[in-house]
């Protein structure tokens, strides 16, 4: 029985595949890492054998303490919170019985804190305040009141209670939050919440798009940087590092593809030196240039700078030596024969060359910004990496990754409109580069106009001077 | 295919085409090779690629060297175009003697070696600009020269737009855009396909006629070389030395029609032989058995 004609065709050995089928699979090779992002976050019973806290609580006599964020197996999430629940009914047992325990001030403190994690995440405090026990206070009062609400995470009813039952005792005593006026008397804590969560931390996708939306909008106070701004200083940094790799690499690149003498003369130390891991250079770095950009900048241009001597003398070499040849034959002195053969002739190989080592600083980017003093985009996922805040750390990643890949794709697509005659183009990108060159061209035919009339007219001007 | 034909000796030359060798011996010598000779340093010692080549050529000649493969007629091309040095030997233009390459010898290569970079104009620029020329007069010599070799329409186009044929052409113009008092071919049409070499050849022969030009042409193909030729200069192999210099008594103009004529064939039975002694042909090839015989095909 024939197949199909839609599931015909789809594994020819080397064969290329029509247009349409090209651009599906390309547009299938973004969707279906992203589809699996969403079936390992969204589908509870794939891969989420871990319960990720959102609320904690301390346990009596036990000396391991898990915080919001942290990662506890499935199996022992309800144990932790049957444990915490029998605290509570001993707490509430005594305090039927008319002996309510005392003493307990410190530990009530500790407890109010519970809600902090909460706050954050509502935005109530801010993530570095989590110990400002005013707020929290009110927080408790207005959650108890109904004042606030929290969604996301949103409490159970069984601790919506204990915060209106704790708030009950809290209020008889002071409106706003004192050490001394905090009941003596234990309180209930709150049970712990959590949710399903994956091993590795990968948070789902609609909290990372959340915490992109409010990272990348989110007025900052004054002293810290914006993700804009950060977004500018790694930039500047990668950028900065990369044309002093271009200045210095390119010219010996070329040096040492074009004579031996340099190339026997600097290539083995280069050769050497490039093995060398360049973070291994940073303290060296910074005690030399001091904090700020210079030795990040340093650092990016030391990692690149090698490579690219190397990778640019190579294409030099590969460069046809018949076309020198000829070149000599047509007259060309050596100097010539490298402004006028060997550059042009290398370029388009040279700049996919400089496409790919631009893609090698942006690797080395993270590690310079770690450097001296933290900046840029790093600094943000280096802070956010360390709160386990990861919804808040991919972002930064993927816009890092899509800055490179988009920037790659424009300067792939410029090098049909620069070098038109290397054939790879298409008939767009070679229409655009006539329209583009086209001004330019005008300028270059007026201006051979102008010589050649003035070559006309010399002798005739000296013919009438003479006559 | 065998003619019994009796062909007449390649040494008898019409009246008119023994006068035309007369005046060519009259005009000064373009280009005088004395004892050249090229030994190359191998793992296995000293190969002796060329060894004593001497030979003139005149004015506006055209002559073509030829000979089995691995007889150093590469190697003599580039070492008078000055891409390589000699052992021993000596070379002079016009009587002057020159070393290393130079405008006033220019190259045809096989490989075409257009600058892809540079368009059809831009190419045939090259050499004037190299000599100092304005932009302008270099681009109103360049035209000439296209419109010369018939690719006006194409002087905008880059080489990887153009065919085998047309960037031969190209190459050309651009090596007589020069102006050179020699013009080295090294094996110029090796890469066409069959029509289209012989176009070329045609093609040469007019732009020979129309251009104060002497060519040395290197090929294998022999029926390039007798065509083309007032002289082929024919090299022995191991060690590379000249074997004769055979004047071609095919009267000029020369037409496709003359590929059969008995002065052709003569000429070209005659350096056959030279370059393969009879006596010397491989062996026939072992035929294989086909299980059923096939009575169309014998």
């Amino acid at each position: 029985m024939a197949r199909p004609a839609i599931l015909r065709g789809w594994f020819l050995i080397r064969r290329d595949l029509p247009h349409g089928r090209r651009v599906l699979l390309t547009v299938v090779s973004f969707l279906l890492p992203l589809a699996l992002w969403c079936v390992v976050s969204y589908v509870p019973w794939i891969w989420h054998p871990d319960v990720k806290i959102e609320l904690s609580a301390e346990r009596e006599g036990v000396t391991t303490v898990f915080t919001a964020g942290d990662h506890v197996s499935r199996e022992f999430f309800p144990e932790f919170v049957e444990a915490v629940r029998q605290e509570n009914a001993a707490v509430l047992a005594a305090r039927e019985a008319g002996t309510p325990g005392s003493g307990a001030k410190r530990k009530n403190q500790k407890l109010l804190r519970q809600l902090a994690p909460l706050a954050v995440e509502q935005g109530w405090l801010d993530y570095t305040d989590g110990q400002n026990d005013a707020v929290l206070y009110h927080v408790w009062r207005d959650l108890a009141t109904g004042a606030r609400t929290s969604a996301d995470p949103k409490l159970t009813p069984e601790n919506l209670d204990i915060v209106r039952r704790n708030w009950a005792v809290m209020s008889a005593l002071s409106p706003d939050f004192s050490y001394k006026q905090l009941p003596d008397e234990p309180l209930l804590k709150i049970v712990p919440q959590g949710m399903p969560a994956n091993p590795v931390y990968l948070p789902a996708p609609h909290e990372v798009f959340r915490a992109a939306k409010r990272d990348f909008t989110a007025e900052v106070p004054t002293g810290e940087l914006t993700m804009g701004q950060r977004y500018r200083q790694s930039l500047h940094i990668i950028i900065a590092g990369f044309l002093w790799a271009c200045v210095v690499g390119i010219p010996l690149g070329i040096l040492c593809g074009v004579f031996d003498f340099f190339s026997k003369l600097l290539e083995p130390f280069v050769d050497f030196f490039r093995y060398m891991p360049a973070p291994t250079f940073s303290t060296l770095l910074v005690a030399v240039l001091l904090a700020g950009d210079a030795p990040k900048v340093a650092l990016v241009f030391i990692g690149t700078v090698f490579q690219m001597i190397l990778v640019v003398s190579k294409t030099t070499r590969l460069l046809d030596p018949a076309l020198l040849e000829a070149a000599q034959t047509l007259g060309a002195k050596p100097r010539q024969m490298i402004t006028k053969v060997v550059i042009p002739g290398i370029l388009p190989n040279l700049y996919n060359d400089l496409r790919i080592l631009l893609g090698w600083a942006w690797t080395w980017l993270v590690i310079a910004e770690l450097i001296g003093v933290k900046s840029g985009l790093t600094e943000f996922i280096e802070t956010q990496g360390r709160f386990r805040n990861f919804e808040r750390v991919f972002p930064v990643i993927i816009l890092i990754g899509v800055t490179g890949f988009v920037t790659d794709q424009i300067l792939s697509w410029l090098h049909g409109l620069l070098f038109p005659w290397a054939g790879k183009s298409g008939n767009f990108s070679r229409a655009v580069a006539s329209f583009v060159s086209w001004p330019f061209r005008m300028v270059a035919a007026g201006a051979r106009e102008r010589i050649a009339a003035s070559e006309m007219s010399t002798p005739e001007v000296r013919r009438n001077e003479a006559s | 295919m065998s003619t019994h034909v009796e062909l007449p000796s390649y040494r008898e030359q019409a009246p008119e085409v023994a006068a035309r060798f007369a005046r060519l011996q009259q005009r000064p010598v373009a280009l005088e090779v004395s004892g050249l000779t090229k030994k190359f340093e191998t793992p296995r010692g000293v190969v002796t690629a060329l060894s004593d080549v001497s030979f003139s050529v005149h004015k506006r000649e055209l002559m073509c060297v030829i000979g089995p493969s691995g007889c150093g007629k590469s190697t003599l091309v580039r070492i008078l175009a000055g891409l390589e040095t000699a052992t021993a030997g000596e070379l002079k233009v016009y009587g002057e003697p020159v070393s290393g390459p130079g405008p006033d010898r220019g190259m045809v290569f096989q490989g075409y070696t257009l600058f892809p970079w540079l368009s059809v104009k831009e190419n045939v620029m090259f050499g004037p600009k190299m000599a100092g020329k304005s932009s302008f007069t270099a681009e109103r010599e360049a035209r000439e020269w296209i419109d010369l070799v018939g690719l006006a329409k194409f002087e905008n186009s880059y080489p990887h737009q153009l065919s085998g044929g047309m960037k031969q052409r190209v190459a050309i113009a651009r090596a007589l855009a020069n102006q050179p008092r020699v013009l080295f071919m090294d094996e110029p049409f090796g890469a066409l396909d069959a029509q289209t070499r012989c176009k070329m050849q045609s093609y040469l022969l007019d732009i020979w006629k129309n251009v104060d030009i002497t060519i040395v042409f290197i090929t294998h193909d022999l029926d390039e070389a007798v065509f083309l030729s007032d002289r082929i200069l024919v090299l022995d192999a191991n060690p590379g030395r000249v074997a004769e210099i055979v004047e071609v008594p095919v009267p000029r103009p020369r037409s496709e029609q003359q590929l059969f004529d008995p002065t052709f064939m003569a000429t070209r039975k005659h350096i056959d032989h030279m370059m393969h002694p009879p006596g010397q042909e491989q062996k026939e090839a072992p035929v294989l058995r086909m299980a059923v015989a096939d009575p169309d095909v014998i």
